[in-house]
């Protein structure tokens, strides 16, 4: 069973807005492994919303996942106030399980606002949940605007990939 | 110095160099690669994506009890 699915499944249950984006969402994109990237975890945007945030909490939860905020397991109670004192300082939280589960709750997305990426967001599916994820091209826009030489890295390689999977296709 | 020695530290020096100012463009090409790739059938709306986690899982599981058994003899 994928263990992120359970999760996914909690968030759909639970109306929790979010899409993925990095590198795993990249990933959802790709044809074979050749074009796909590893990546130890996977980044969920959500928006400055602290209803929103209380409720992806509770989904992680029902999923049987551990939330951490740094080093620490999350305060409780897990809260409207302590979601609104996470999104005034745009903290990540992550959710930790078995298997090497790792799961970062982001509230901030390199050069792009929540909504816009909503709008255009792309909903796959795993295992019959569904699972919204972020244009392609926002994600590496937003890899171009965070800057860091491993996201500059990713992208040369990455359009490297796409050249070689669009070359096999022809 | 040792003349190798020398080459090689230089060698480091521009790696670094290169490693700090280094920045990626996101050009018109890779644009249109990406458009390509986000119309292909197997990326439209309800795609199922199931195997790309799978295969994810697949390859780190392969790589987990990877030990290192020292250089090469």
């Amino acid at each position: 069973v994928n263990p992120f699915v359970p999760l996914a499944r909690a968030l759909a249950a639970r109306s929790v807005r979010f899409v993925l984006i990095g590198v795993a969402g990249a990933n959802q994109y790709a044809l074979g492994g050749s074009d796909s990237f590893v990546t130890q975890d996977q980044d969920l945007f959500l928006p400055p919303d602290p209803d929103n945030l209380v409720r992806a909490w509770a989904a992680c939860e029902d999923a049987g996942v551990e939330l951490w905020l740094q080093e620490e397991p999350l305060d409780r109670p897990r809260d409207r106030w302590l979601a609104e004192r996470i999104i005034e300082r745009r903290a990540l939280t992550r959710a930790t399980g078995p298997e090497q589960f790792l799961v970062d709750l982001t509230l901030v997305m390199q050069g792009f606002d929540f909504e816009r990426v909503w709008a255009e967001r792309r909903v796959f599916a795993i295992e019959g949940v569904e699972l919204p994820v972020a244009r392609l091209l926002h994600i590496v826009e937003s890899k171009r605007a965070a800057g860091r030489l491993k996201d500059s890295l990713f992208l040369a390689t990455h359009k490297d990939a796409l050249e070689q999977l669009l070359k096999r296709q022809e | 110095m040792d003349q190798e020695l020398e080459r090689v530290l230089r060698g480091l020096e521009e790696a670094a160099e290169f490693a700090r100012t280094y920045r990626f463009e996101i050009t018109p090409d890779y644009v249109a690669l990406i458009e390509r790739v986000e119309a292909m059938p197997r990326n439209q709306p309800g795609a199922d994506k199931a195997h790309v986690w799978q295969r994810d899982r697949t390859f780190k599981a392969a790589f987990t009890n990877v030990t290192y058994l020292g250089p090469p003899r």
